[in-house]
Parts: C-alpha cells; structure tokens; sequence
C-alpha cells in the first residue's frame, strides 16, 4: 500500500513538473584547483529531478526557473545555488576535510564520521605526500594527537610508533600497532609508496579498535589504498621529487685543543704521553705548540649530503561497470653515512574492481615491492663520536695499514685503532626485500543496498635475503680483519586470510543501523634459514659466496620455522536513532593455534549523544554540531612468543678432547602464555562551531594492560619465563583543533593545533616489587607506581667546588672525593651514598606531545606549516657512558668546555679526573638528560600550473611544490638528535633534514 | 534467466559457507621448530649419554665474571683498579654491594647450573628404566652429582649459607649452614664415588678427561677442608695418592699453556677448544678478563685482555723474598709500571732476569692504566694460538682441580695431626717444591705448607683467601690497605635474589 501510495506522488510530481515552464541550466563542477569534478549529483531542491556532472565535469539540466540547485559529491561540501535567471552556472566544491557525513573505514566497513562513537583519525593522502620519506607513517609524526612517531634517519627504516603509550614490556617487538593494508594484517608498511595511499586512519580507542580483537591492543591504523571510481574519466599522473638530505644539529666534539687540555688535566701519565706521541708523530700546531697539529672533526668525515627521489606514474578511471588504477613507483635513499648505505624500493600495483551482474562485484588487488637496502654499519657513529682528534684520518707512515694507510691510534698508543674509516668501507650490509600481496574478492548483493555479503581472500608472501660481507683489512700489527667473512639469510614469509563478511544495513523512519557479522581464517608461515663462512675470494663480489668460503663454521648454520593459525568470529551493529543518539558494539572471538588457551573474546561498546540535535541546543549560536560520545573495551596483543606449555630440550654443545659434542639441556621451566588483554575507557566530544569552521575533538582515555606478559624470574636459574602478571596503564588526554575558512579575492587558510599527554604507569608485577632492565651500569628499572623501563640512579646536587665543602660533607670524606667529583643526594639520610639512594630519574616517553599546522592557499600558491615537539621525555647519553669502559677517547665539546677546573667553573659536569673516577660514573642524572624539542617539521609551498597554453598548446596541469622536511630542531640535549626510540643514545642514526623539489602533471 | 542468476547467487554463498566451517581444526597444531621434553625416545638409551653431555656444557659455560668473584679477596690478586666494574674492585677492598650485578649473576651462574644438571640426573633417570646396563646410569648420574657437588662448594665458600637444590621438584625454601652444605657434599661424593670409573680422568674413552673416583675424592677432601675434619681430608687424598694414577707436570711454566691440556697433574679441568681450526667453531672462556690491557704479542694481530687480575705486590714480594723462580715467572706477566713499582723497595732494587715485560714466549706487555701485573697462569703465549685465532687465551682449558693442590692438602691435613700411610707431609710438600726448583723441607710445619700453598696456588679459585678464612688469619688478608673481619668473610646475598626468595628476606 505505501509503495503504491509512493509511486503515484512520484508519477504525479514529475506530472506537475513536467506541466510548469522549463528553463536550461548547465556549467561546470570543479574541485579548488579547477579540475572537473565527474559523477557530482544535481538536484533540484526538493524534487526527484537532478543529473550527474559528466567525466570533465559538465551537467546540463531543465528546471523551474525558480528552482534551487543542490549540487553533492562525496568528499566534498554540498553547496546551493538559486538560479536567479542564469542559464550557466559554474560551481567550485569544497572539499570537507571537517564534513561530518564523510564516510571512513572502520575495518570490515565504513561508518559516517558523524555515526562514530570512537576516536579516529584520518589523514589523506595530500597531507601524507607532503613528506618526502620513503615511510608513510613518517608524514603522520605530529599530526595525529596520541600517535607517537620517532624517526629514523636510516635510509628504508620505519619509523618507531606507538598508539597511545605502551601497554606491553618493551623490547620484545610486541609494542607496535597493526596495521591493516586494504584488510591485509601487516606489522609493518615499509613495502608501500606513501603517495599509493588513498587514507590513513589510526583507531585509537578500543571501541574502534576491537573489531581486530586480539591484534589490537596497540592501535590499529587502517591503510586503503588509491582506487579508481566508476564513471571517472582515466587519468595519467606523474608524481616526483627530488632532494637532498643534510645532517642537522652536528653534535660538535672537543677539537684537537679542548681533546689536549681535557688529557692533560685527567692526571694520567699514559694520556700525556699519548698526546706527545701524536706530536711526535704528526707534528705541533702552529697555533698551539702543545697541541698536536692533527685537528680531525670525524663527523664531518662520515657524514655526506645525501640524496632522496620519488617518481611514480599512476593510471586510474573507471566506466559504469567497471574501476582500475595501476601504477609504477621508484624511491631512492642514500644514506648520510659515507659507506655504501642505501635504499632503493621499486614498486608496482594494480587494483580493479568489477561489476559482474546485477548482484555480483568482484575485484582485485595486488602491490609487489622490490625493495634493496644497503645497511649502515651503524658502529661507525659510536666510532667517531671516540676517534680522538689528534688522529689524522690517513698516515702514510702507517705501512702496516692495508688496503688503505688509514692512521691507527694505537701508534700513538691508545689501546684501540679508533679510526672509522675502516668499519664503513670494509663492510657490506645488503637486504632485499621482496613482498607480493594480492587479495581477490566477491561481493554478492543478497538484497540490493541493504544485504550483502564479501568473501576476501588475502595473500601476503615476503622473501628476505640478507648478505653481510665484510672484507680483510688491516689498520695495525694488532687490528683489523684477516679474513674476508659472510653472513647470508633467506627468510620466507607467508601470511594468508580469508575473509567473510555479511553486512546488513538499513534506514527505517527515524532509525538507522548497520548489521556486520563475519569470520576470518588465518594461516601464518615463516621459514628461515642462515649460514656463514670464512675465507673467501673477496675481490669480486661475483664471488661472494659460502660456497667459495675455505671455512664453513658448525655454529654458523641453523634454521628456523614457524606456523600459526587462527581463525575468528566477529560481528557489529551500529545503530543511530534520529541522528541523536548512537549506539555501537563489536565483538570479536578469536582462536588461535599459538597458546594453550585458544579463545579470547573481545567486546566493546560504544554511545554517542548528540546534543545538538537535542530542543534545548537548536539554537545554540555556539554550536554547530556537538556530540559526546563513551566507550569501552577489551583488546588482544599477541605479537608475543608463542607459547611453549611444556617442557622443552634443546642441542648443546661441548667441548671434550677437541671434539665438538653435542648434548642435551631440558629446561623444566617453561613459558605458559596467553595473549594480553588490554581493557579500555574512552570519553570524548566531537564539535563543529564557529559555522563549522571550527572542528574540535577531544578524548580522554584509560587503557590498562590487565595480564602483561612480563618476565618472571624462576629462583636459582637465570631463567625468566613469560607469565601474563603485569598490569600496566597508560593514560592521557588527546585535543585536536581545526580551523579552516576561505576569505574572498581567492585567499583561503587553514589553521591546525593538536595535543596530547601521556602517562605510563606500571600498576603491578606479579608481587615483584620491580624488574631490573637495561645494562647493570646503566640501570633501567620497571617499579610498580612508575613507568616501564625508568632510568633509576643517583640525584646529583652539583659538584663540590672546594676543599671546605669536602671537609663540611661526611660523605665527601668517607669517599675521599676532591673538589671537582659529584655531589649526591642522600636519599635515605643515612650518611652514606649506597644503592639505596638511587631513584628513579625519568622516563623515555614524552608526557606531553604537540602539533600545530597552518596552510594558506592564494589563486594557485599554497604554502603550508606544520611543527612539532615534545617534553618529558629523558634520554640517556650512553655515548658519554662509555668512558666507564675507556676513558681515554673523545667527548663533545660542551662536556670539554664546562667541565669543572676550577672552583666556580661548573656545578654540572665533573673535572677531568673526576670523569674517570668510578665515583663520578655512577648511573645519575648527569647520564640522564632532557629530550624535549621543538621543531619545524614541514614547510611546502606549491604553485599550480592550471590551463596554461604554450604556444597554443595546453599543457598538463601540474603542480610545482618546494619542501623542506625538519629544517630546524631544538633541543637541549647534548646529542646529534633527541628522537631516540628506545631511550638510550649510544649509535642512533641521525634524523637528516631534506629539501626537495617536486613535480605532479596530470595528463 | 533472473531465477538461474538468483540460484547462482544463493550456491555461491552456501558453498562458501561450507568452506568456512571447515577451519576450525587448525588450531591444535602443535608449535613449530622445538623439542618437547615429553616426546623424548627414553627406549633408545644410547642416547642415555646426551643430558650428561649437557651437564658438562653447563659446567664448562662459565661466565666470565663467575670465578673472578670467587677468588679475587684473596691476598694473591687484586681486582685491578681504574676504569669500569668498580664494585669489583670495591668487593676486593672488602666492601661489598649487594646490588652489584656481578653478585647476582654470580649466584645465577653457578646456582641455575646446579639446577640444570639436576634436570639431566632426571632425564638420566628417565632412561635408566630402559637401560640394559643400568650401572653406566648410576655413573653418569654419579659424574653429574660430583659437577653439582664442586658447583655448590663454591656457592657455600662465597655466602655461607645456601640453598640446597633438590634433584626434582622446587628448591625448599630452606638456607643450611655451610657446615650443613658441605656435610651434604661429603655425602653425595660418597654415593658416587663407588659407581665411578677407577681411572684417571684422560683415561676415560667415553669422555676424556671427565669426572672418575677421584675427583669425587678431591671433592670431597675440599669439603673437608672447609669443615677442619682433616683426618677426612687425609682420608681422601691419600686415596688418590695411593692410586698412583696421578703426577706433577715436571714443567710448571707450561702446565697452564695447552701442553698442560689433560695433563697427568689435572683432576677436574673445564675443556675449552678450537678444534685446531683458525677459523670457525670455538668453545672457549672468556681468559681476556685476565690477560694485560695492553701487549705487543709475538704473533701479530692478537688480541690483548681486560686487567681486571692482577697479582698482588704482597704476593711479588713474597715469591721473590722465598727465591721462587719458575712459580713466579708463571704466575705473573710484569709490566714496566709494575716493575718500577716493585723497585720503589730498595730491597728489591736487583731483581732475576726473568722479571722482565717480555715474557720467555716473546710476547711484550705494555703498561696500561687499569694494573701493573696480569695472571701468568691464565695467560696463553701468542704463539700457541692456532693460527687464525686472535681471542686471548682462547684454545686454552681452564684447570680446576690439579694434583698439586692434593699434596698440599694432604701435607696440611698431616700437619694439622691427621694420619695417613699414602704419603707423608714431607714427601708431600718436596714433591711440589722439586718441581718449582727448591730444596726439600725436613719436618715441615702447618705454617710452611700454607706458604708452599700460597706459593703454588696463587690465582687459582680462591683458594688462599678461603684457606685464610678458614684459618681466621684476617691479618694475612688486611693488605695494601684492607681491614678484613670475621663479618666481611661471606658476600652480601644478592639484593635481586633477596627480592624474591622468602627465606633470604627473613634472613635478612
């Protein structure tokens, strides 16, 4: 009866239409930069008459001469226009980067951005371009509040990050989030181009999350990548830069005078008699007679400018019934290290999608990455970071240095040869990585727009072959390799899942929900296998084989294998009462073939209100759109160790009368593990003001890890096996602004600020009062009431500046300190400096991030800023550390400059001497420092080539950009940069900052 | 044509469905790339061998920082001074840090060795049932229980009372006594010792130079000693003396160089090799920690050790003031500083030729900031290494328990009233004193073995701080410095050990 009812007030209004008098309207649709926008719908407000705009964006249609024309595309602003008697009209869209009806991914489907009840945030594609990085995830470092990004300056490294703090015992490669490319699970995206990526979601709450049930406790960032549309018209893209990479912030080292001076007042014989043999050696500076005329700045012998480039040629479009893009893409890396480091990735992909029939979709995607990366020796930074100076790079005198008379330092007496040269060009490290995924689907439409159900089967496969050679040298009678050695592994990865997913979906009277349920199977291979040898013909690498290798050790062989399944049930409903109150739930049940216990199941739900749909804020001037939303959930983390649950041996070896024997070793401790399961609470508002130029979200979350696998150790052994007996919480509040408006005469901006904290807490450890981490010297520890892994030492109080202060002080005399050593804090007040006073002395993770962003667009410029920064973090300066070990090397220059000499010359850094007493090497807070910074992360400016003719032809548009990626960084800390992962600085490659040029056309 | 579609559509998602209920039964798959201890064949007992192999792996893993803590308070080495591991030095000054790393590790070493070899004594017996020949299990079993037994002797020397792990089943929650830990020795050695091979240890075929009768013996007259029941220490040495299967290596010098490898004079030795190989596989110790800083070897490109052992002034000094000549030149490597040191004495103002940096296998030491002198005895000649190899001392065995320690013992035991027809204290001492190229003692006194110990013995395993402590000569320790006291004998109980076991904490 209503259908009928339907059809008649339809056929009776194109009636009463067709009866009034027509008038011709037609124009252009075009997004800012003045492309045709194809597939934009036209409709005559209020009526069932309308059009879609055509592949170069051109509508024509016949209205009422009174009529209002809507016009509507997905992405972009729906804007109105009265025809007020024109007959052509052109219309720029907006895009709607704050658009509310936008639709998002959500995993296993999509939701509109005003439905979700969680916290997501989604950066495009031309937000991600912007940083010339081989990582996509490197272009998302601050900008995503709660999303931690440090760097790498390593060419082809991934950046280290983190969703939200860490809620699993560092360091077991167990922290990272997942990341789910086109409904692929990966644990890292270092194969994809970034400009190959259409969206970048990162579900930070649970209630986003907990759809990937137990692989989500991390965070889960969700990748789609570019796909065609149907009824687009095809399109060639050209996408390119080229640039430079420069070391900043060159941690500038005692030169050769500082050196002397800091060696003469240590008081030792041996360093003086080290400095007369290098004058003896090389000579004395002219300026300086008592300073050897040797002056090596080593950073600036390993360091080069390095380059970078991008060129990717993409195709897409698509008819009525079907959609393709394709494309080829190359980026290259050198690294700033002068050795052969390098990266080189060269991709290719394809994604298609096809309507079969009326019911059935089916489509495909593949992306295959051939990428080579040639690794740094990474101890060559520690190396010169300790090369003293006063040794020259080359000594020709140096007869017994081979292939290359590189200076040794032990010639002039030093116990090491000290010299990197050596270590960069003698060695070899070569990976390729090689990784084919392809996924094909089928979509069966079961009821049109309302049921359907996707079958997707997904295959990722990875091949790894690593090759580290190192060649023979010699600097020195004592130093050097005598023989050539390689290394080689071939690992094979190969993960496959399928997918099926039913989806109902429906809008009745003031109700809408959506219906998800599905299952996934999931079949996880890896298999490894790696050898070496010793003593092969190096001269041509055509031979640099074990095969060719004199010497094969036993120990050098080995393998390794590894199968898991899983297989998993989930399901959602999204549901949303007259746009007002929302209310969302997932449920995940996972078995997995890697534990003992082989379910888990997790849950979560959200609620949304939307106030601004409520009576009493319709009128709100204030308010544009305001929700508050809630949720909660549990979340899975099994990147741990399977889970042996028994009593396992294994093959030792012996050495009996110069024969190798092999034995058996049974270990009766065993790990018994589960999965850790993650509970989170989340509380957020979403507004829009200010006529919705003004977006605001902001979260305030509580994540506990409720059984965190931690170690604990077996009494009487060194044994520590893997229990689920932490709990650990990370807590914090996330706001993120945006303003955007466009002014007349063609000037638009943007405005962006986003903030977040941080704090981690360790809540307990199975009645352990603490685990002990880190080196015994530099002592990390994970205390309950602190967080993970805390630097713990001593709490120094200055430097004693004279004898009264020594006299006055029992400590200082007990210890028979001298003007020049530390002053502790006695924590405990018991007259002594003991273990017992050492405290914690900060943490590696930042307490308090934040972005700001800005962008102005004029006619065809656009320039855009974005900055970035952190506090609280601490960074241990294990470089400086190292004088526990050998205190006769090199140290940076504000170390030299402001060491103590002298009463009233430094209440920070101890004397000379001092630095190498054991009473000054204590673990404290002078190893300890600030990490804090602040910096200019990204500045662009790109001018638009539009409708230009040359000589009567048109050229392609295209787009010209200029970029400096982190051309400025500030920092206290007294090191090459303040982005280290983990904490400790001991060879951290350095963060470079780059300056490219970059090319689009658009054929 | 519509209905053929529509049939099409619901076969597509039945068949898929089918498919997907299929999967479920992936999830039992075992792990990959392990062996389960409970898929162990016991049936096969030739393989009845392989956990007492993995014993000795255990014992012979030392960590490097193991035997350095056990012996460095002693008045014949020193920790060696500046630079890193200062709490080392500190615990040679006798001033200890319970959460110094070294002392957990320590613990850790020694104690998850214990219950390590305790795991294969029950995987022995796992194949005893099947033996055939279920006496070659009681001696494997046996060989493992002399292993724990000496593991736990040292563990008792370094912090008196401690735990005693039992063969199966969690440690007791209980401390006993050192007297208790050593009777619990004596006890154990005597199970053993009837079920053990009546051979020298390089007689063995099966396992070279593994544990036989005597070393259970040598075990058990080390615990005596500790416990002053010398008559029992009589008791055990003059069993092996009077086996007669045992003899000094005439060359004192190279009894610590690879000749001494399975020498006559060794009763228990850790086994290190490099299967005469330069390249490759090696098993080996870690002897850099004891070797000099710095050196100028004989053979180029090898590599110089740590300094953290060095023989003391006191102990110099007393050598050259007995006139010891081959004894000393072994025991120390001399540097100039180290020299010039010991001439600041004017009574030593003249000193033997072989006192020299050079040693008489042409390799230099060079001076070095962290000590004047390195361990002679752990010091492997340049020109020994097989060539290729450049760790220091790597190849070399590592000597725990040698014959002359026997006599010495014996010869105390006698002279402490203890009587024994094997041998007397007399024949005892001048059999090692020949040896070092001294003239025999008549009538020999408890306080002349004790320098003849000292003499001998000197970097060897603690043994002149615990013959020391036991004697309760604190003064003989209160050196270049030191203060010793009746409180400082044992080291403080890890504080990471004292964090989680009970019965240390109630100690405490």
């Amino acid at each position: 009866m209503k259908k009928l009812f339907f059809l008649f007030s339809f056929i009776l209004s194109v009636t009463i239409i067709s009866a009034q008098q027509r008038t011709a309207v037609s124009g252009k649709v075009t997004d800012k930069s003045n492309l045709g926008l194809p597939g934009v719908t036209i409709l005559e407000k209020g009526t069932q008459n309308g059009t879609i705009t055509d592949f170069d964006g051109n509508y024509s249609l016949q209205v009422s001469p009174q009529a209002t024309l809507v016009f509507s595309f997905v992405g972009f602003q729906s804007v109105e226009q009265e025809i007020a008697g024109r007959s052509v009209i052109n219309i720029v869209l907006q895009e709607t980067t704050l658009d509310l009806d936008e639709v998002i991914v959500v995993g296993y489907g999509t939701l509109t951005v005003k439905d979700l009840t969680s916290s997501i945030t989604t950066v495009k594609n031309e937000e991600l371009v912007k940083t010339p990085s081989g990582q996509a995830m490197q272009a998302l470092q601050g900008k995503v509040a709660g999303l931690q990004v440090v760097s790498s300056g390593a060419p082809g490294a991934s950046p280290t990050v983190r969703v939200r703090g860490i809620g699993s015992y560092p360091g077991r490669n167990a922290e990272s989030p997942l990341y789910v490319v086109d409904g692929m699970f990966f644990n890292s995206i270092d194969f994809i181009n970034p400009s190959d990526i259409a969206t970048i979601s990162v579900l930070k709450d649970a209630s986003a999350a907990a759809i990937y049930g137990v692989r989500a406790a991390n965070g889960v960032i969700l990748i789609e990548t570019k796909s065609g549309s149907y009824n687009q018209k095809s399109e060639i893209m050209y996408e390119g830069y080229y640039g430079m990479q420069i070391a900043q912030n060159v941690l500038k080292m005692a030169n050769a005078e500082q050196y002397t001076n800091m060696a003469l007042e240590s008081g030792s014989a041996a360093d003086a008699s080290y400095i007369l043999n290098a004058m003896q050696r090389y000579g004395r500076s002219r300026v300086n007679p008592n300073v050897p005329d040797v002056n090596t700045d080593w950073y600036k012998e390993i360091l080069r400018p390095a380059s970078i480039q991008n060129h990717g040629l993409s195709f897409s479009g698509g008819s009525e019934t079907a959609t393709y893009s394709i494309g080829v893409n190359y980026f290259g890396q050198e690294g700033i290290l002068d050795m052969k480091n390098e990266y080189e990735r060269f991709n290719i992909r394809s994604k298609v999608d096809f309507k079969a029939n009326d019911w059935l979709t089916i489509g495909g995607n593949m992306i295959f990455s051939n990428a080579m990366n040639y690794g740094a020796q990474n101890s060559a930074w520690e190396q010169a970071y300790f090369a003293v100076p006063i040794l020259p790079v080359y000594d020709e005198e140096n007869i017994a240095a081979t292939p290359v008379r590189y200076a040794s330092a032990k010639n002039m007496g030093y116990r090491g040869s000290q010299n990197p040269m050596p270590t960069m060009d003698y060695n070899f490290n070569r990976l390729k990585n090689r990784k084919l995924i392809a996924n094909v689907y089928a979509q069966i439409d079961i009821i049109p727009k309302k049921l359907d159900f996707k079958s997707t089967y997904n295959h990722s496969f990875s091949a790894l072959n690593e090759r580290n050679v190192g060649l023979p040298y010699t600097i020195d009678d004592l130093s050097g390799r005598p023989l050539a050695t390689i290394n080689k592994s071939m690992s094979v990865y190969s993960e496959q899942s399928w997918d099926n997913i039913l989806t109902f979906s429906n809008t009745a009277d003031r109700h809408r929900y959506t219906v998800m349920a599905g299952t996934s199977f999931r079949d996880d291979a890896y298999e490894g296998l790696w050898a070496s040898g010793i003593d092969f013909p190096w001269q041509n690498e055509e031979s640099w084989y074990i095969g060719q290798a004199v010497t094969k050790p036993e120990d050098g062989v080995g393998d390794g294998g590894m199968r898991q399944y899983g297989f998993s049930y989930l399901g959602r409903i999204s549901y949303s009462y007259n746009d007002r109150y929302l209310a969302y739930a997932t449920f995940r049940a996972d078995g997995s073939s890697k534990y003992q216990e082989k379910w888990g199941y997790f849950p979560t739900v959200g609620l949304g209100w939307v106030l601004s749909e409520e009576n009493f804020m319709r009128d709100s001037k204030l308010f544009d759109y305001l929700k508050l939303r809630a949720s909660w959930g549990q979340l899975g983390n099994d990147k741990l160790p399977a889970s042996d649950g028994a009593s396992t041996t294994s093959v030792v070896y012996t050495a009996i009368d110069d024969e190798r024997i092999a034995g058996h070793k049974t270990e009766d401790s065993f790990s018994w593990l589960k999965w850790e399961m993650t509970e989170e609470t989340n509380v957020g508002i979403t507004a829009r003001m200010a006529k919705s130029r003004l977006s605001v979200d902001a979260d305030y979350y509580i994540r506990d890890t409720k059984n965190a696998v931690i170690g604990v150790a077996i009494p009487f052994t060194r044994i520590t096996v893997m229990r689920n007996a932490g709990v650990f919480r990370n807590s914090g509040f996330e706001l993120a602004l945006n303003w955007t408006d466009n002014l007349a005469n063609g000037l638009g901006y943007s405005l962006g600020a986003n903030i977040a904290t941080l704090k981690n807490e360790v809540r307990d450890l199975y009645g352990q009062p603490y685990l002990d981490g880190g080196q015994a010297e530099f002592r990390q520890r994970t205390i309950v009431g602190s967080s993970l892994l805390a630097f713990f030492g001593y709490e120094t109080l200055g430097v004693y500046q004279n004898q009264a202060e020594i006299d006055a002080d029992p400590i200082a005399k007990a210890n028979n300190l001298v003007p020049g050593d530390f002053r502790y804090k006695d924590q405990n007040n018991d007259q002594k400096i003991d273990d017992d006073d050492r405290v914690v002395l900060g943490s590696y993770f930042p307490d308090f991030t934040y972005g700001f962003n800005g962008g102005l667009t004029y006619k065809n410029f656009e320039l855009s800023v974005s900055t970035f920064g952190q506090m609280g973090n601490k960074i241990l300066n294990r470089k400086r550390g190292e004088i526990i070990w050998t205190n006769d090397l090199n140290m940076d220059a504000d170390l030299a400059k402001n060491r103590w000499h002298g009463e009233g010359t430094s209440n920070k850094y101890p004397s000379s001497a001092g630095l190498r007493k054991g009473w000054n090497q204590k673990m404290s807070d002078y190893f300890v420092e600030d990490g804090s910074f602040f910096r200019i992360q990204n500045v662009q400016l790109a001018y638009n080539l539009k409708n230009v003719t040359l000589t009567g032809v048109k050229l392609p548009d295209s787009r010209i950009s200029f970029t400096a990626e982190r051309p400025l960084t500030m920092f206290k800390y007294n090191g090459f940069n303040p982005e280290v992962a983990n904490g400790i600085d001991r060879q951290t490659y350095p963060i470079p900052a780059v300056y490219t040029v970059g090319l689009n056309v658009k054929f | 044509m519509t209905t053929i579609l529509k049939l099409n559509k619901y076969l597509v998602l039945f068949a898929m469905l089918l498919l997907v209920s299929s999967c479920n039964d992936y999830l039992n798959e075992p792990q990959e790339n392990l062996i389960y201890t409970r898929d162990i064949d016991y049936t096969d007992t030739q393989n009845m061998i392989m956990p007492l192999i993995g014993a000795y792996a255990d014992f012979q893993s030392r960590g490097w920082e193991d035997i350095p803590l056990i012996a460095v308070r002693g008045d014949d080495v020193n920790a060696g001074g500046l630079g890193d591991q200062q709490d080392y030095a500190e615990t040679d000054k006798f001033k200890y840090n319970k959460d110094y790393w070294m002392y957990n590790s320590a613990w850790l070493g020694l104690y998850s060795d214990v219950v390590g070899i305790n795991s294969a004594i029950g995987q022995i017996e796992q194949y005893k049932q099947y033996a055939a020949n279920k006496s070659l299990a009681d001696q494997y079993i046996s060989e493992a229980k002399v292993l724990r037994g000496f593991l736990l002797l040292q563990l008792s020397r370094v912090w008196g009372s401690v735990f005693i792990p039992a063969f199966s089943g969690p440690v007791d929650n209980t401390l006993y006594t050192k007297q208790q830990v050593m009777e619990h020795i004596i006890a154990q050695m005597d199970e053993a010792i009837p079920n053990l091979p009546d051979l020298h240890p390089k007689q063995r075929s099966d396992i070279r130079g593994g544990v036989t009768r005597y070393t259970a013996l040598a075990v058990k007259a080390i615990a005596n000693l500790e416990l002053k029941n010398y008559q029992g220490v009589a008791d055990a040495t003059s069993q092996i003396i009077s086996s007669q299967k045992f003899s000094l290596e005439p060359d004192f010098y190279k009894l610590f160089k690879i000749h001494g490898k399975l020498s006559n004079e060794n009763i228990l030795e850790i086994q290190y090799s490099d299967f005469g190989k330069g390249t490759g596989d090696n098993i080996s110790h870690l002897f850099a920690f004891y070797g000099p800083q710095n050196w100028t070897p004989k053979v180029a490109q090898s590599g110089s050790g740590w300094g953290f052992f060095e023989p003391s002034l006191k102990y110099i000094k007393f050598m050259l003031d007995r006139n010891e000549t081959v004894r000393l030149e072994t025991s120390v490597l001399f540097t100039n500083r180290g020299i010039a040191e010991i001439q600041k004495d004017s009574k030593y103002a003249t000193l033997p030729t072989f006192v020299s940096n050079t040693t008489r296998s042409g390799d230099r030491i060079n001076d070095y900031p962290r000590a004047l002198f390195a361990s002679g005895k752990h010091y492997l000649p340049s020109e020994e290494l097989t060539p290729g190899r450049t760790d220091y001392g790597t190849n070399k065995n590592y000597i725990v328990i040698r014959y002359a320690e026997i006599l010495l013992m014996h010869a105390e035991a006698l002279t402490r009233g203890a009587s024994s027809s094997a041998m007397t204290a007399d024949a005892a001492v001048n059999l090692v004193r020949a040896r070092a190229g001294l003239t025999p003692l008549n009538n020999v006194t408890s306080a002349q073995v004790m320098d003849e110990k000292y003499a001998e013995l000197a970097m060897e395993w603690g043994i002149r701080f615990y013959d020391m402590v036991r004697l309760e000569r604190y003064s003989d320790l209160s050196y270049e410095g030191r203060t010793f006291n009746a409180d400082l004998i044992y080291l403080p109980y890890p504080q990471a050990q004292v964090d989680q076991i009970p019965a240390l904490k109630e100690k405490k």
